[in-house]
């Protein structure tokens, strides 16, 4: 890559993130004209993705070598586009209907699969020891905390029994362990988003070196000057507005 | 003359017992056990896709520690391949990770799975290859003669018939709880979340602003996207009521095409078919993140009266949420990602926990269809608390009592295979 299309991806770089940025004060010009070329850029990418990722490999290849089988998918695939001709969108509904059908067989042993078998084989495991010693009661204690605190936890999500009495006492014990879980992870997920802002200032104070001719501090300024130059152009209409 | 016969016959003992002597580490070395290849035996590994043999041979004495088993495959091509190395004394069919329903842990049979694609660029399933073993101990060695196989696709696995059983089970008692829900109807305790929804709408009606709704960022095979869209038809039918306007970004195009019949169906129903449009529901993108700035500068321009966000939400939760509450309208929001619910609980109103979003559909409908669904989910909850109550001891019983079969049999039945 040029110097030069170094230096200009630099700045626009810095300038696109510090529009998005500039959402945090308040909307404007800039953070719109970011958000649509974001929204643009997006799609764009989805859709060679697809192209290439997709179609290619998965319809076009197949069909050079004479695979004539990718064709059912694919005419269950466009007829979902008959949705855009109202007199033919019935069509859509052969497509929808393969989603629905495939989607739930997929996803009903998995659900099973996982949310039944692998919740109980993990809750039980700890219990799963060669010998009750005292190198492994610690392990066994907290697999007891974990299985009593699951068990809470599911009371809470009793929807056809009325919560009260015992059942109401096990749900109340199901929220702390939900709570618990919770903050827990808040502070993982706030630690990780952190990171990301912290890649994002980095890129900001490299694009504000000389060789970038202070990309960052250019950008910063001028979006500074414009928000001042912006309110007290607002500002004098409603001056104007109350003396008259 | 004698005496030269006696030397010649002391020099011959001496020639016999040193060449016996010479002659016997030899036989010794040749004497190791060598393994019985006579039961070496390749067939297709059972319970998969076809892309694997399964290789047995009997366990014996020359399974030493230092001996070693090399395997070789070879295509059509005839081309022999190294497919694994490894210590005579491991590689067991007791050592394999199947249920005991569905495979004979037996420890006196070697056996190994050679996955082909691994070695073979060009396989194909159904196609013929052939295996040899070979035995290395130190300079002893021995192969067995080759077998051949053909990798086919099974139809069924039977290591997942716990699957399957808990599936018919649960089949059956939802047919079992439909007809009680059609007979005598079923109870649902109060969802607050779900209450507040007909608060949100009433709010968005005397202050005359939109209300936003978002089905998240899953496919139409979700099950958090399929709950979503029955709120939203419930929430569209008392919009249509109240003559409210509602918005619907779209990130998936296919949720969007079922939410815009299901929007329409909801106008219908209301009595309000005149007041349906067809960008009720719209598409936006179906990046991530330009779906989150899309939708975060409509509700920032427009100031909703409520936002919804019921669905299945990645990292786009809180930049949603947050932009709402910024806005001040009243916020809704369900998801299954319990990674996101920290996030929608300090920005939204109500927040519908996991299963309650599931229990959505049923709670706004009363339909018996819907509640017994209900009802069918916490049975199952039941049989999870149950398994794991009675699991847990079971398992310490056989650990106490040093019950290993007892051990192996409840590890097997909870296990996903």
């Amino acid at each position: 890559m040029s110097e030069t299309m170094l230096i200009f991806g630099g700045w626009v770089a810095a300038g696109l993130t510090i529009f998005l940025f500039s959402f945090l004060y308040k909307d404007n010009p800039f953070f719109k004209v970011t958000e649509h070329l974001y929204l643009g850029a997006g799609m764009g990418w989805v859709f060679q993705t697809v192209l290439f990722q997709t179609w290619k490999p998965k319809v076009w290849e197949p069909l050079q070598a004479g695979d004539w089988t990718v064709l059912i998918p694919t005419v269950l695939g466009l007829s979902l586009v008959t949705q855009f001709f109202p007199r033919i969108s019935w069509i859509s509904r052969y497509g929808f209907t393969f989603i629905m059908g495939y989607g739930s067989g997929l996803v009903i042993p998995l659900t099973i699969s996982t949310d039944l078998l692998k919740q109980i084989g993990g809750t039980i495991a700890p219990f799963m020891v060669s010998e009750i010693s005292r190198a492994n009661i610690g392990s066994l204690i907290n697999g007891s905390i974990v299985a009593i605190g699951f068990i809470c936890v599911l009371f809470y999500f009793f929807f056809s029994v009325e919560h009260k009495g015992v059942v109401k006492k096990a749900s109340n014990i199901g929220i702390y362990f939900l709570m618990l879980y919770f903050g827990a992870a808040f502070g993982n997920t706030v630690m990780g988003r952190f990171s990301l802002l912290y890649g994002r200032f980095d890129d900001l104070y490299k694009y504000s070196a000389p060789k970038y001719f202070y990309a960052t501090h250019v950008i910063l300024a001028a979006l500074v000057i414009y928000f001042v130059v912006d309110h007290f152009r607002k500002k004098k209409p409603e001056i104007e507005e109350e003396a008259a | 003359m004698l005496k030269t016969r006696l030397n010649l016959a002391v020099i011959a003992v001496f020639l016999a017992v040193s060449s016996v002597s010479a002659a016997a580490p030899a036989s010794q070395k040749n004497d190791l056990p060598k393994p019985d290849f006579a039961g070496f035996e390749a067939k297709d590994m059972p319970y998969d896709k076809g892309e694997a043999v399964l290789l047995t041979w009997p366990a014996g004495a020359a399974d030493v520690p230092g001996a070693l088993y090399q395997v070789y495959a070879a295509g059509a091509d005839g081309v022999w391949v190294k497919a694994d190395e490894f210590p005579a004394d491991s590689r067991f069919a007791a050592d394999f990770d199947l249920p005991f329903w569905a495979w004979k842990h037996d420890s006196t049979l070697h056996a190994m799975q050679v996955e082909l694609p691994s070695f073979f660029k060009d396989f194909k399933t159904g196609q013929e290859y052939g295996f040899k073993l070979k035995y290395v101990n130190g300079k002893t060695s021995a192969e067995s003669a080759e077998v051949k196989a053909v990798a086919a696709a099974n139809m069924f696995n039977l290591a997942r018939l716990n699957n399957l059983v808990l599936l018919v089970v649960t089949i059956i008692v939802f047919f079992w709880t439909v007809s009680h829900a059609k007979r005598k109807g079923l109870f649902i305790r109060r969802i607050a979340g779900l209450d507040a929804i007909d608060e949100a709408i009433g709010r968005a009606t005397e202050m005359g602003r939109p209300i936003f709704y978002s089905t998240g960022i899953g496919g139409m095979s979700a099950i958090p996207t399929i709950a979503s869209t029955s709120i939203l038809s419930e929430v569209a039918r008392k919009v249509a009521s109240y003559d409210t306007q509602l918005k619907v970004p779209h990130f998936d195009p296919i949720v969007m095409t079922v939410s815009k019949e299901i929007v329409k169906q909801a106008y219908t129903e209301a009595e309000r078919p005149d007041s349906y449009r067809d960008d009720i529901n719209f598409f936006v993108s179906q990046d991530q993140f330009s779906y989150a700035a899309s939708v975060d500068g409509m509700i920032h321009r427009e100031k909703p009266a409520a936002c919804f966000f019921i669905g299945h939400f990645m990292a786009e939760s809180l930049l949603l949420a947050e932009v709402g509450a910024t806005t001040g309208a009243i916020q809704i929001a369900g998801t299954e990602q319990e990674s996101q619910l920290p996030f929608f609980f300090t920005s939204c109103d109500y927040t519908l926990i996991g299963e309650e979003l599931y229990a959505a559909g049923a709670y706004l409908s009363k339909e018996p269809m819907l509640l017994s669904t209900l009802k069918v989910q916490d049975f199952g909850k039941a049989f999870v608390m149950f398994a794991v109550g009675a699991g847990s001891l079971l398992l310490l019983a056989g650990t106490w009592f040093n019950w290993q079969p007892l051990l192996k049999v409840v590890g097997h039945i909870f296990k996903a295979y």
